[in-house]
C-alpha cells in the first residue's frame, strides 16, 4: 500500500507550521492554497496535482477573508493534505475528496488555537506588572505555538499514519461517490464567486458583469483579453463620469 | 479624535530615540504582530512588544515603563498589512515625544476605519482578482499562477515598510489625509469596475467543466428513410445561453448568501449535496 516516509510527513508538517505563522506575520504567501499546493507538489513529486488542488481551493476561497479575526475554512492545510494523499494515486478526484473535508474540519482546530493563546496574554499581564520585559517577550513569541501546532500535528499524523489508510479508503469508494466528488470540484468555485459578488455593488455596476460574460462566452475572447477590456472599460467609465461632473459644476 | 498640534515635528525628537530604535520597533511589528493573537485582546500583545524598544528609551524609570506597557496591553485589532503599519508608525512618533495618552486615543480611533479600508483593498479587491487569474492559470497547468500569488505576497510585505514610515512622518495628520483626499474612493471604484467585468468573464471560463452529458435520440424521416438522430443537450443550450449551468449554480450560491443569509459553510455543504445528487442522476 502506498504511503510516505516519516520525513515527508515531517517536512509537510513544518510547511503547515510555517504557512500559518507567516500568515500571522508579514502577510499572505505561503498560506495561499495555490502556493502551498505547488510546494507540496514539489515535495511529493507531483507538481501538476498541486496546481490543480491548490487552484480549485483558491477559487473556493475567493470572497473569503478573516474579517475582524473570523475563522474560515483552512484551505492551506486542505491543499497540503489533498495534494499529498492524491499524489499516491487517484489524482485530482482523490485529492479533492481529502482536501475539501479537511479544510472544513480544520476550522474547529483554528478556533481551538485562537482560544488557547489567551493563556499567553494573561501571563504577559503578570510580567508587565513586574516590568519584566524578557517575560513579556517570551509570552509574545511563544504565542505562535498553538497556531502552528494546530496545523502541524494533523498534517504530520494524516500524512504519515493516514496516507495508506486514507488512500485505501478512497480505493474502495464506489464509482458514484468519486463522480460526485468530481462534480463537487467543478461546482464549488461558485461559492467563491457568490461571496465575491455579494461584496460588490451589483446593483450599481451589473452592466460590467454582463459585458465580461458576453466577451468570454459569446465572443470567445481569451481571459487576458477580457481583463484588458475591463481595464479600458473602467478607465473610460471614470473619465466620462469625471467630465460629466465637471460639466455640471 | 484628540486635538493635537498638527505642526508637530515628529522627525526631530528630543528624546534619545534613535533611527535604530524606530527600525527595530518596525521590524518587530511587521514580522510578529499577530503571533500571539487571541480572542481576548487580539493583536494587543504583539503591538505592545513591538513598542518596547521605544518605551525603554523614552521612559527611564521602571514605574513609567510598567505604566506604558500596561497601556499598550489594551484591546487592539486592525488589518495587519495595510491598516496597522501606518497606525503603528504614527504612534511610535507620538510615543517618542512622550505623548503617551494621545497614543491611546489615536490607536482606538484609527483601528476601526483602517481595518475596513485594509480588508476591503486586500480581501475584496486585489486578492480575489489576482487569485482568480492565478488559479485559472494553475488549473491550465501553468506554474505562473502560484508564482503570481507568491509575488503578490511579497508586494504586500514590501508595502508595509513605506506604510509604516508614512504613518511615522505624518504622525497625527494621518486620519484627515486618508479620509479627506478621496483617493481611496477613486481607487476603490476603479478596481470594482475592473473586477466586475473580469468576474463576468471568469464565471463561464473557470466553471466551463460544468456541462451535461445528456443526449436525446430522435427518429426522423429523411428522404423516405427512418434515421436516428442524436442531439446533445449541451450543444443546444450553448446556442441559446452559453455556460447556462455555471450561471445557475453561481446564482444559487449567491441567492443563498444574499437572500437566505446563509454562512459560507452552509452554502458549501449545500453545493456538495447538489453536486452529488445531480452527478448521481447523470445530469453532470
Amino acid at each position: 500500500m502506498a504511503s510516505y516516509s516519516i520525513w515527508i510527513a515531517l517536512v509537510l508538517g513544518i510547511l503547515a507550521y510555517l504557512g500559518i505563522v507567516l500568515n500571522l506575520g508579514p502577510g499572505l504567501w505561503l498560506q495561499e492554497a495555490l502556493v502551498v499546493g505547488v510546494i507540496t507538489g514539489l515535495i511529493v513529486g507531483n507538481v501538476h496535482l498541486g496546481l490543480v488542488i491548490g487552484g480549485t481551493l483558491t477559487l473556493m476561497s475567493l470572497g473569503m477573508w478573516t474579517y475582524g479575526g473570523a475563522t474560515m475554512p483552512d484551505f492551506m492545510t486542505g491543499a497540503i493534505l489533498g495534494t499529498a494523499i492524491g499524489a499516491l494515486g487517484g489524482g485530482e478526484t482523490a485529492g479533492l475528496a481529502v482536501a475539501i473535508p479537511a479544510s472544513i474540519l480544520m476550522t474547529q482546530l483554528d478556533v481551538l488555537g485562537r482560544a488557547v493563546t489567551t493563556v499567553f496574554i494573561h501571563a504577559a499581564d503578570k510580567y508587565a506588572e513586574r516590568g519584566d520585559t524578557r517575560g513579556v517577550t517570551w509570552m509574545h513569541l511563544l504565542g505562535q505555538l498553538p497556531w502552528g501546532l494546530t496545523r502541524m500535528i494533523p498534517v504530520f499524523i494524516a500524512v504519515w499514519l493516514g496516507a495508506g489508510p486514507i488512500q485505501h479508503l478512497i480505493g474502495v469508494l464506489p464509482q458514484w461517490f468519486m463522480h460526485g466528488m468530481h462534480v463537487t470540484g467543478v461546482m464549488l468555485p461558485a461559492l467563491g464567486f457568490a461571496l465575491l459578488l455579494n461584496q460588490m455593488p451589483l446593483k450599481k455596476h451589473w452592466a460590467f458583469l454582463l459585458i465580461g460574460y458576453i466577451l468570454y462566452a459569446y465572443l470567445n475572447l481569451p481571459i487576458i483579453g477580457v481583463a484588458l477590456a475591463a481595464l479600458a472599460g473602467a478607465a473610460l467609465y471614470l473619465k466620462l463620469r469625471g467630465s460629466e461632473a465637471n460639466a455640471e459644476s | 479624535m484628540p486635538n493635537l498640534d498638527q505642526s508637530l515635528d515628529v522627525q526631530n525628537t528630543s528624546s534619545e530615540v534613535t533611527k535604530q530604535d524606530v527600525r527595530k520597533a518596525m521590524w518587530r511589528h511587521l514580522i510578529t504582530l499577530q503571533w500571539s493573537w487571541n480572542y481576548e485582546r487580539m493583536q494587543a500583545l504583539g503591538y505592545m512588544w513591538s513598542m518596547i524598544p521605544i518605551i525603554k528609551k523614552v521612559y527611564p524609570t521602571k514605574e513609567e515603563q510598567i505604566h506604558a506597557m500596561q497601556r499598550h496591553l489594551s484591546f487592539y485589532n486592525t488589518n495587519p498589512q495595510i491598516g496597522s503599519p501606518p497606525i503603528f508608525g504614527a504612534t511610535v512618533a507620538l510615543e517618542a515625544q512622550k505623548m503617551g495618552e494621545a497614543v491611546d486615543s489615536l490607536k482606538i480611533g484609527l483601528m476601526g476605519p483602517f481595518a475596513g479600508i485594509g480588508d476591503t483593498i486586500q480581501g475584496v479587491l486585489i486578492r480575489p482578482m489576482v487569485a482568480v487569474f492565478a488559479a485559472s492559470l494553475a488549473l491550465a497547468g501553468s506554474i505562473v499562477g502560484p508564482i503570481m500569488m507568491f509575488v503578490l505576497g511579497l508586494i504586500w510585505c514590501a508595502l508595509m515598510i513605506p506604510l509604516f514610515y508614512l504613518g511615522y512622518r505624518r504622525g497625527v495628520g494621518l486620519v484627515d489625509e486618508v479620509a479627506g483626499g478621496g483617493l481611496i474612493a477613486t481607487v476603490t471604484e476603479w478596481a470594482t469596475i475592473f473586477g466586475m467585468m473580469v468576474v463576468g468573464g471568469f464565471v463561464p471560463s473557470i466553471m466551463s467543466g460544468l456541462t451535461t452529458p445528456l443526449k436525446f435520440q430522435k427518429t426522423v424521416e429523411v428522404a423516405g428513410k427512418m434515421t436516428t438522430k442524436t442531439i446533445a443537450l449541451q450543444d443546444t443550450l450553448d446556442k441559446i445561453l452559453p455556460s447556462l449551468f455555471p450561471i445557475l449554480v453561481v446564482g444559487l450560491a449567491f441567492w443563498m448568501i444574499r437572500k437566505l443569509k446563509l454562512s459560507p459553510i452552509w452554502v458549501l455543504l449545500t453545493l456538495v449535496v447538489v453536486a452529488f445528487l445531480t452527478g448521481a442522476i447523470g445530469l453532470f
